[in-house]
């Protein structure tokens, strides 16, 4: 009965370590933005092209910029206002200013334990200015942390 | 003299093939077990967030299975910089434990085997705050308490030995494997009763218990069964035929 009880003592403490080793909480390393994915095309031969300056902010947004006449930008990452149904942006590419006001809902998402919530969102209608836009072609609605492209900004 | 004498050589060739046919077997006390979980409120005075309370029954079915039955308790707190998250609710896990030890090594006292089980939880989940820091600001939300149904499995190694008449202790390792956590893909239960970590497909966990046995039924058990008495071979060859065919 000593032998019995021994061997149960001993597996159940290696048990426990493997246990409570495997409990200690863990850092964030996923993603806990999702962005809105845009893509850039050359609106004359339709294929993917970086602009070679892209400036990009939000309105209302403190005057903090995105992208400040950055290159080879692709895609561009646009953080939508999870507090709001809209975000509008200026854009400017190759020196020339456009807006665009994206219209979405937001719901939300749990990331992990580690990492707590993020907000998803759908997108709904696309308005923009088209100076040097020519047009923005819908690729996904679904707004999420996924590497996935969303929209074809065409210039 | 003679005839006494082959007497007893009758006598002899008629016990001959019973005491060939003996098999062993033992008395093997089949038992109703009811455990609590210690690991549970052990865990409990380290962290006072967590309280898990469970217990189980068992009936078993013979000596190398048993039905068991499993229920517990769990009231969950859990914060950290961006969020706190409550869970509160009942789960019960149904299943069958497979001993492996032999039944004379056993003896309706040791225990060392598998089971399998499913579990079903029944809990409230909620998020009462929480935080997302981005380019626009930061942006507060919670998520309000909903009463959400998980479904898992496991597979529950563990062992038992009787320490005193009829009371033993042992313990299992859970392995369990998430169905459904409730919540869909977006707010998966971050922990839930009888299983934990929701937030993960697979999880790990432990039980320690205390059990109080108690004998319903003695069941004797063929621990080496009956060997049939093998066909003595008295044939004697047909050297004859053989013989025939060799000189045909």
């Amino acid at each position: 009965m000593k032998k019995a009880f021994r061997l149960i003592i001993a597996s159940f403490v290696s048990a426990m370590i493997v246990i409570i080793s495997s409990c200690s909480p863990d850092a964030c390393f996923e993603e806990t933005n999702a962005y809105l994915k845009a893509s850039f095309c050359l609106d004359l031969t339709k294929k993917i092209k970086a602009p070679d300056s892209l400036t990009l902010y939000g309105l209302n947004a403190g005057g903090s910029r995105i992208y400040d006449k950055a290159a080879k930008i692709q895609p561009a990452l646009l953080p939508l206002n999870p507090s709001s149904d809209t975000s509008s942006f200026a854009i400017r590419i190759n020196g020339v200013t456009d807006t665009i006001i994206f219209v979405y809902t937001t719901y939300p998402h749990l990331i992990s334990k580690e990492c707590g919530y993020t907000f998803f969102h759908y997108l709904d209608t696309i308005l923009y200015s088209r100076n040097i836009i020519d047009y923005i072609y819908r690729s996904n609605n679904s707004i999420t942390t996924k590497n996935e492209e969303n929209i074809r900004i065409f210039y | 003299m003679r005839k006494t004498f082959a007497y007893f050589i009758d006598l002899f060739l008629l016990l001959m093939p019973v005491s060939s046919m003996a098999q062993d077997t033992v008395s093997f006390p089949l038992k109703i077990r009811i455990g609590a979980d210690m690991a549970g409120p052990g865990f409990y005075l380290s962290d006072k967030n967590n309280l898990s309370i469970e217990g189980y029954i068992s009936y078993d079915r013979s000596e190398k299975t048993a039905w068991v039955a499993e229920a517990g308790y769990l009231d969950y707190k859990y914060s950290q910089y961006n969020y706190n998250y409550l869970s509160k609710g009942w789960f019960t896990r149904i299943g069958v434990d497979f001993n492996l030890l032999k039944p004379d090594i056993s003896a309706g006292k040791y225990q060392a085997g598998i089971g399998l089980r499913y579990g079903l939880s029944l809990f409230s989940s909620e998020t009462p705050s929480f935080r997302h820091d981005n380019y626009w600001g930061t942006t507060t939300s919670s998520i309000p308490s909903k009463t959400r149904m998980g479904h898992f499995i496991e597979v529950t190694p563990g062992v038992r030995a009787e320490i005193f008449k009829n009371f033993s202790m042992g313990w299992n390792l859970r392995l369990k494997l998430l169905v459904s956590g409730g919540g869909g893909k977006d707010l998966r239960p971050i922990y839930f009763p009888g299983y934990g970590s929701g937030g993960k497909r697979t999880a790990a966990g432990i039980s320690y218990y205390i059990t109080w046995n108690i004998p319903y039924r003695v069941k004797t058990v063929i621990t080496k069964p009956e060997t049939p008495e093998e066909p003595e071979d008295t044939a004697e060859p047909d050297v004859s035929s053989n013989q025939q065919r060799s000189v045909f």
